[in-house]
């Protein structure tokens, strides 16, 4: 009897006559020349995409909530209102002394503040996105200061509308600074992922837990040490940085020209 | 129909996911459809990459994994061919 042959589909073979991936990479490819012949209206498309991701996050984190234990939660609640009560209270006595200080500051003291549409770990390169560019007066080279004062970058990039932050954390940025109360000079460098790193020699006696600060109007802690990593063969140890300000919860960053070049935060290797 | 939720999910998790979930369900997608690692860092060079830096990482290791993907195609689609 002869035998017919029929050829079996195999799911890994592609059924059509142009792949579905191909099609995927043509349209990723035109994203890429669209945010790059026009960032701004490319910008003004997506973010309401991010927005919507951030209100998914924190539904998700609020329904998350209320699967905890409810005694603890109760506790905590508690502790919380005490807490707050009493925070409103130096508030508002910092608040009353802040007025006359304020009053010393030159216009641009507070700075621009602007929301953040994108951020790390979203954002794999240790950058911010916000919601302010040149049409608000934010400009390249502007210092970014999360809540607290804390300095967390610099703007590389201000379009009309929307701008970019490179974080001090990212790969490539080197940052100069100094460690602990002895003032030990450092040159920090971003490893990524909000980390940073830094050089010191063994003599220093950086112990973890000591607060890394930068320059700016005064001194201005950008982290603390968490770890201090050494060879017995090398007269210099690493210390690894965490930062002050979490960079993959910030809402909010204040803009402010701090005198620095723009390319004096960078490396050659930085943007 | 799968194939492309899969991919849609993949190039979409680079908006509400870590970098890493992306990472991973592009090299997941990768088995069915090759050029979605390419795609997915394409995307993620489009979103996230200052365009001033230096060379854009993410795309390549997609390039990468997408020539990897059509490798090991080849192979077991010789594999199947022959049998």
């Amino acid at each position: 009897m002869k035998r017919i042959f029929s050829a079996r589909r195999n799911a890994l073979l592609p059924q059509q006559a142009v792949s579905r991936g191909a099609v995927a990479v043509a349209v990723a490819a035109a994203l890429y020349a669209f945010s790059a012949l026009a960032p701004n209206a490319f910008w003004a498309v997506v973010s309401p995409a991010f927005r919507a991701s951030d209100a998914l996050a924190s539904g998700a984190r609020s329904f998350l909530a209320g699967f905890g234990n409810t005694a603890a939660l109760a506790a905590r609640n508690e502790d919380l209102a005490r807490k707050n009560s009493a925070l409103a209270s130096e508030n508002e006595a910092l608040r009353q002394n802040s007025a006359d200080v304020t009053a010393l500051v030159s216009a641009a003291g507070s700075g621009i503040v602007a929301s953040v549409i994108a951020r790390p770990p979203e954002s794999p390169y240790d950058t911010l996105v916000l919601a302010a560019g040149a049409k608000s007066g934010v400009a390249r080279g502007m210092e970014a200061f999360a809540a607290g004062g804390v300095p967390v970058g610099f703007v590389s990039e201000a379009l009309d509308d929307f701008s970019r932050v490179t974080l001090f954390s990212s790969p490539g940025v080197v940052t100069d600074g100094w460690v602990g109360q002895a003032n030990v000079p450092l040159t920090i460098r971003g490893t990524g992922g909000g980390a940073f790193e830094a050089t010191a020699a063994r003599d220093a006696a950086v112990a973890p837990g000591a607060v890394v600060f930068v320059p700016g109007p005064g001194q201005l802690p950008i982290g603390s040490v968490v770890r201090v990593d050494s060879d017995p063969l090398s007269p210099s140890v690493t210390l690894r940085i965490a930062p002050a300000a979490n960079p993959f919860s910030i809402a909010w960053v204040s803009l402010r020209a701090t005198g620095v070049p723009p390319g004096a935060f960078a490396s050659s290797t930085a943007p | 129909m799968i194939r492309t939720i899969g991919m849609l999910s993949a190039f979409s998790s680079a908006i509400f996911f870590p970098w890493p979930m992306t990472a991973c369900l592009a090299l997941g997608m990768a088995i069915f459809e090759p050029w979605t690692p390419l795609a997915a860092g394409l995307i993620v060079e489009a979103l996230y990459r200052p365009h001033a830096a230096g060379l854009p990482w993410f795309a390549a290791a997609g390039a990468a994994a997408t020539a990897v993907a059509f490798f090991i195609r080849a192979r077991l689609k010789t594999g199947i061919v022959e049998r």
